[in-house]
């Protein structure tokens, strides 16, 4: 598979919201809107690129058996490290992002990824795999966010156009998961051709 | 690599330690950098709600009063230039009800002006509330915000306009603008307390209103199915 | 001084500053286990747990045992955790470990529950096979160990809490698994099939459930 290849891979083939179907906490939870959709996928595109690496360098120390959970330790602490820095030295951005963080942790795309490519593959193409999926990710989220936005807030990126006049179920647990199953039919048949 | 009993414990205990002491590195190392990046926060925050910034005005006093496990800070803002009290910046919990999530934290700025006690800004320091709904609140020109910035808090309900207050919810989410109403309460409760102007004798507290609002009857139940509400 | 008659604070906020103690609103009990299985089902309004809700919800006997392999492991991690946090972590200040410690002893006991599901009942450790590791990352569990602690309930309280919670997910996914055995011999369109069509009837089971919202006061 050349490089390029597994970056695209997780965008269509392997689209980790549509086709993996992993991660639908988050992907459900957070895509109210566009811009937190996106800020969800930015965050977890983070984590996943530094766990898969890291994940891919110490393979070969760790037992089959508590794969998973020294798996899960890794990335644990790598997300709490990364939210400790972000609140100290970007707290800008951490405002914005905060909230998502510790989500990540139990977001199964990471967990997906490391027991799926970073631990049969080299360290850079896991960071390769880590970007691709992690795009894929940050894409199918900021769609999903818009769709609900616009139907049930009647707004985009923040810019209202429709103020109090679309349905707000749309914005409302239901919403998420008539979106993201009418998307996912969608996808599928675009994917197909 | 083969598991037995000797390398998973040794492993597994390895990556553990190994990844506490490195949190607990981090963790020593941004400590200070985290606190000061959320006292600028809050000092932005002081300035901000009262219209004015770091350039123009100092905080020269605070006043905390613990309320419970609650604090509620009273800030006193002077202008630099002339040494003139712009106004006040009280930073509240809603001491009496909890949002949909969590309790909601607000900055809020107020200035005298003719007698009249005026809301000059509101910003939320924190909130756990629904995205989308309830945590709508921090976003600029919200509707509750609309309901209370330029008002004269002593002419205020500080209750949902369904309720018969001055604060218009936020759509969909009636629980969280009550906690956001409640937190204004505090605040100008708080900023009376710092000015030496809150009552609190007993006949006081017997004569004022009750804020309770939990008690649901039909015809409420019925309205608020009605719009779909949902915090 | 010129005291400020401010005749629109609440008497309780006023209570609040004159004895510097707030009456805290006393949650009973029924509103925490009806609110935690019904208002805020786990699954179909706070979005946790989602993998294995569509994962393992094809059949209703399934699901009735993953339902009752989260209720114990809940339990359990809900139990564990809190005396963790309070008997660890809080007086030794190191809070920050909380994601670290939690995920790993949800592990552990995860671990466990797989090992004696194998032992007493290996027709369900069939049945339930790759999902049980995937427990692990159940957000819920995770999920609901940590709002326990924030929402500052008592070991009780928070167990009872915790079972209500797993109750509701158990609920919501037997539903929904019988749900989804009838549409098996149903003719879905082709596109549909699958987890859209799952997600669209889950869309359906969180609007009915939505009816649920204000039948009890939350706290």
């Amino acid at each position: 598979m050349s490089k390029l290849q597994i970056i695209t891979k997780g965008i269509l083939k392997e689209n980790p919201t549509f086709v993996l179907v992993l991660g639908m906490c988050p992907t459900l939870g957070v895509t109210s809107s566009a811009i937190n959709g996106m800020g969800m996928g930015v965050a977890t595109m983070a984590v996943l690129i530094m766990s898969n690496m890291v994940i891919s360098l110490i393979k070969n120390l760790i037992p089959d058996k508590v794969r998973i959970p020294a798996f899960i330790v890794v990335i644990a602490s790598f997300v709490t490290i990364i939210e400790m820095l972000m609140q100290a030295y970007v707290p800008s951005l951490y405002a914005a992002l905060g909230v998502f963080i510790p989500l990540i942790v139990v977001n199964c795309v990471i967990l997906g990824r490391a027991e799926a490519f970073a631990s049969k593959n080299g360290v850079f193409d896991s960071a390769l795999d880590g970007i691709g999926i992690g795009l894929g990710f940050t894409l199918s989220l900021t769609v999903i966010g818009a769709v609900r936005e616009v139907l049930g807030a009647g707004s985009i990126f923040g810019y209202t156009f429709a103020e109090g006049v679309m349905p707000l179920l749309f914005i409302l647990a239901p919403g998420g998961f008539f979106v993201l199953g009418y998307l996912m039919v969608l996808f599928n048949k675009i994917a197909k051709r | 690599m083969k598991s037995s009993l000797k390398n998973m414990v040794l492993v597994l205990f390895t990556i553990t330690a190994i990844s506490a002491l490195l949190v607990a590195l981090v963790q020593n190392m941004t400590k200070e950098a985290i606190e000061n990046a959320n006292i600028q926060a809050k000092n932005i925050a002081k300035f901000k709600v009262l219209n004015t910034s770091e350039d123009e005005a100092v905080v020269t006093s605070d006043t905390t009063r613990l309320i419970g496990d609650f604090a509620i800070t009273v800030s006193t803002v002077k202008r630099l230039a002339d040494d003139t009290t712009i106004g006040y910046a009280v930073e509240a919990p809603s001491i009496t009800k909890s949002g949909y999530a969590d309790r909601i934290t607000l900055m809020v700025g107020f200035a005298e002006e003719d007698g009249k006690c005026m809301v000059q800004g509101v910003e939320v320091l924190s909130q756990k509330e629904t995205p989308g709904l309830g945590a709508n609140m921090t976003k600029a020109g919200n509707s509750l915000e609309r309901s209370i910035v330029g008002k004269d808090a002593s002419m205020v309900e500080f209750s949902v306009s369904k309720e018969g207050g001055s604060f218009d919810a936020l759509t969909g989410s009636t629980i969280s603008s009550r906690a956001y109403a409640n937190a204004i309460e505090t605040a100008y409760a708080g900023y009376l307390w710092a000015t030496h102007r809150l009552d609190t004798s007993e006949e006081a507290v017997e004569d004022a209103p009750s804020g309770a609002s939990m008690t649901y009857d039909i015809n409420e139940l019925e309205t608020e199915k009605g719009e779909g509400d949902h915090e | 001084m010129n005291l400020l008659i401010a005749d629109n604070i609440s008497s309780e906020v006023l209570q609040g500053f004159a004895t510097g103690e707030v009456s805290v609103q006393v949650i009973t009990l029924f509103a925490i286990i009806v609110g935690a299985i019904f208002v805020n089902n786990v699954v179909l309004s706070q979005f946790l747990g989602i993998c294995p809700f569509l994962g393992v919800s094809s059949k209703v006997d399934t699901s009735i045992g993953m339902g009752m392999a989260v209720t114990f492991v809940m339990a359990l991690a809900t139990l564990v955790t809190w005396c963790i946090q309070h008997y660890i972590l809080v007086p030794f200040g190191i809070e920050y470990m909380q994601t670290i410690t939690f995920i790993l002893v949800i592990a552990a006991l995860v671990q466990m529950v797989e090992i004696v599901l194998k032992k007493v009942s290996p027709a369900l450790y069939q049945a339930l096979g790759i999902f049980l590791p995937l427990i692990t990352t159940n957000c819920a569990v995770l999920g609901i160990a940590i709002i326990t602690i924030q929402k500052d309930f008592d070991l009780l309280t928070g167990v009872i809490y915790a079972v209500s919670i797993a109750l509701g997910f158990a609920l919501a996914m037997i539903l929904f698994a019988g749900i989804r055995e009838r549409l098996e011999v149903e003719d879905t369109p082709a596109g549909m099939r699958g987890v859209p069509i799952a997600l669209i009837t889950a869309g359906l089971l969180a609007m009915a459930f939505m009816g649920f919202a204000n039948v009890v006061p939350l706290p």
